[in-house]
């Protein structure tokens, strides 16, 4: 009688402990980090950040240029400097134009990419009596569109200022406050924080306001992305015009 | 029949993340009890936008491994605790479908979750409704911003206080036993958090020889909005303004007069700042 009592004490026991382990068995195999695959791809692309509109003859100047790859990475591959007409004006590889004689002509500097097609840049030239100013852009400005269904837009403009740089909201800005942690970032690829520069966190919901900027120059980034960091989910951006 | 509405009611509670159904218009009797111990999850890669609209999200994984308790102090006084014994949040790893890359590594916390107490005073215990009052304070023993970002959470850092009515009435629909319970009440929530309304109807049936009990829910919160928190760091289930409507339907199976097992499924109809991914629970109940 006493084992038999036992024994259905330890059979409830059992059954009890194999529905516990049945309730954690979800837990257990479901609470484990995954993986989530996010399409970044962008096009590579080839952009003149120096130069010259105007080369003066027997004058030369160095030309330069950014490249980044399909996720938006800055690189230095081998670069291809063309000049569309080297009576006018010849260059080197590494971007060192001389003018020859007076006259309109292209320079193109293109990247070779296995299995896609090349990028290029083209810059137009006018060979002239003297070298005139170079091209260095003190601002920049673009305007946001949300990528969403969060409300973000505005004008921004990002300009040097001292020592660093200063992204300015326009008044027409506009962003969703519901957000939990929204966060701006300047980016060469909308589609990922990935190898981004961290603004801040998102503070200012409508009209004009400013972050400070240091540690990056002007043309270092195309793109202006507004991230929500803890649903990791972008929330739109806005490219540079300029 | 009361006795029966009081099993069925009190097994109903299962909201996982909240004690906001708190067991019913009926309270146990004095040195009657109910306790539950049950697994509630959701894994999300979506949400409802401030729009009501759905947008995707990372990953993100919410596990809580609960302890729930009713017990009778007198006829009228009902205590009623709900404890996370332990909470897993986490979100998934991010990587670069161009390069394989590891953008964005994946993380966890593990710990103890928000712990609601609450005392449930019957109002009308022997009328044909049921009706009770419940004070449930929200105790925030979770930890609120784990992580590198401070992004993940087991709690919402903010001590709240719910004020409930509940209203419930067993009826019969053929030979089977039946029920309905409908509650409102209004959370206090502090440190910016906004206000709420809750509110829920639902509607259970037994049947198979009294051995299984199907129940309906609908439930919901309605954000006031008048928080002064914005821009937090909270993601979903535990950000400032979110508001959903969500259907549940329960199945519990009784194993003897004392103890059974239930199974839950949530989805939210509509829904603000809130996880668009269907919740599960399962869990084991005993009757004092």
């Amino acid at each position: 009688m006493c084992s038999l009592a036992i024994n259905l004490n330890l059979s409830v026991i059992f059954m009890k402990t194999k529905i516990i382990g049945a309730l954690l068995l979800p837990f257990i195999l479901a609470g484990c980090i995954g993986d989530d695959i996010i399409f970044d791809e962008v096009d590579a692309q080839v952009r003149f950040v120096l130069w010259v509109d105007t080369l003066g003859v027997d004058d030369s100047f160095q030309f330069e240029v950014r490249y980044t790859n399909q996720i938006g990475e800055v690189e230095e591959p081998a670069l291809t400097w063309i000049s569309s007409d080297t009576s006018l004006f010849t260059v080197d590889d590494t971007g060192l134009a001389t003018g020859i004689a007076k006259g309109d002509a292209y320079l193109v500097c293109e990247v070779e990419i296995s299995d896609r097609p090349t990028v290029r840049d083209t810059a137009f030239v006018v060979i002239a009596g003297e070298t005139g100013m170079q091209n260095l852009a003190t601002e920049r400005t673009g305007t946001l569109k949300t990528t969403s269904s969060y409300v973000l837009e505005g004008a921004f403009k990002l300009k040097e200022e001292g020592s660093g740089l200063v992204l300015e909201l326009e008044s027409d800005y506009k962003a969703s406050s519901s957000l939990p942690g929204l966060y701006v970032y300047l980016t060469n690829n909308p589609n990922s924080t990935n190898g981004a520069y961290e603004i801040g966190k998102v503070r200012t919901f409508s009209g004009s306001h400013s972050f400070d900027i240091s540690g990056v120059n002007l043309n270092d980034f195309d793109y202006v992305l507004y991230f929500c960091k803890p649903f990791g989910v972008k929330v739109g951006d806005g490219k540079f015009e300029n | 029949m009361k006795s029966f509405l009081k099993y069925i009611l009190s097994i109903t509670f299962l909201m996982g993340i909240s004690a906001s159904a708190l067991a019913g218009g009926w309270v146990q009797k004095k040195g009657h009890g109910f306790f539950k111990l049950s697994q509630w999850w959701v894994i999300a890669d979506q949400h409802f936008t401030d729009r009501g609209l759905i947008d995707p999200n990372t990953t993100n994984g919410i596990f809580n491994t609960s302890i729930y308790a009713e017990y009778g102090f007198s006829s009228r006084l009902t205590a009623i605790a709900y404890v996370p014994v332990f909470s897993r949040a986490y979100f998934n790893n991010t990587i670069s479908g161009t390069t394989g890359e590891l953008l964005v590594p994946g993380e966890a916390i593990n710990g103890l979750g928000d712990v609601d107490v609450s005392l449930k005073y019957g109002l009308v215990t022997d009328g044909p409704v049921a009706v009770s009052a419940s004070l449930l304070l929200g105790l925030p023993l979770g930890n609120a911003s784990g992580g590198t970002a401070g992004n993940l959470q087991t709690g919402d850092g903010e001590f709240n206080q719910l004020l409930q009515i509940d209203a419930g009435k067993g009826f019969k629909v053929g030979k089977l036993n039946a029920y309905a319970n409908a509650y409102v009440g209004f959370n206090n929530r502090t440190n910016g958090f906004s206000d709420e309304i809750r509110y829920g109807i639902e509607g259970g049936l037994t049947f198979l020889n009294e051995k299984v009990t199907g129940i309906l829910r609908l439930y919901g919160i309605q954000s006031f909005k008048n928080g002064e928190l914005t821009g937090g760091n909270s993601t979903s289930i535990f950000a400032n303004n979110s508001q959903h409507l969500t259907f549940s339907p329960e199945i519990n199976y009784h194993l003897n007069d004392r103890w059974g097992a239930s199974f839950t499924y949530g989805t939210a109809l509509a829904g603000q700042i809130i996880f668009a991914n269907p919740s599960y629970s399962v869990g084991v109940f005993f009757k004092l």
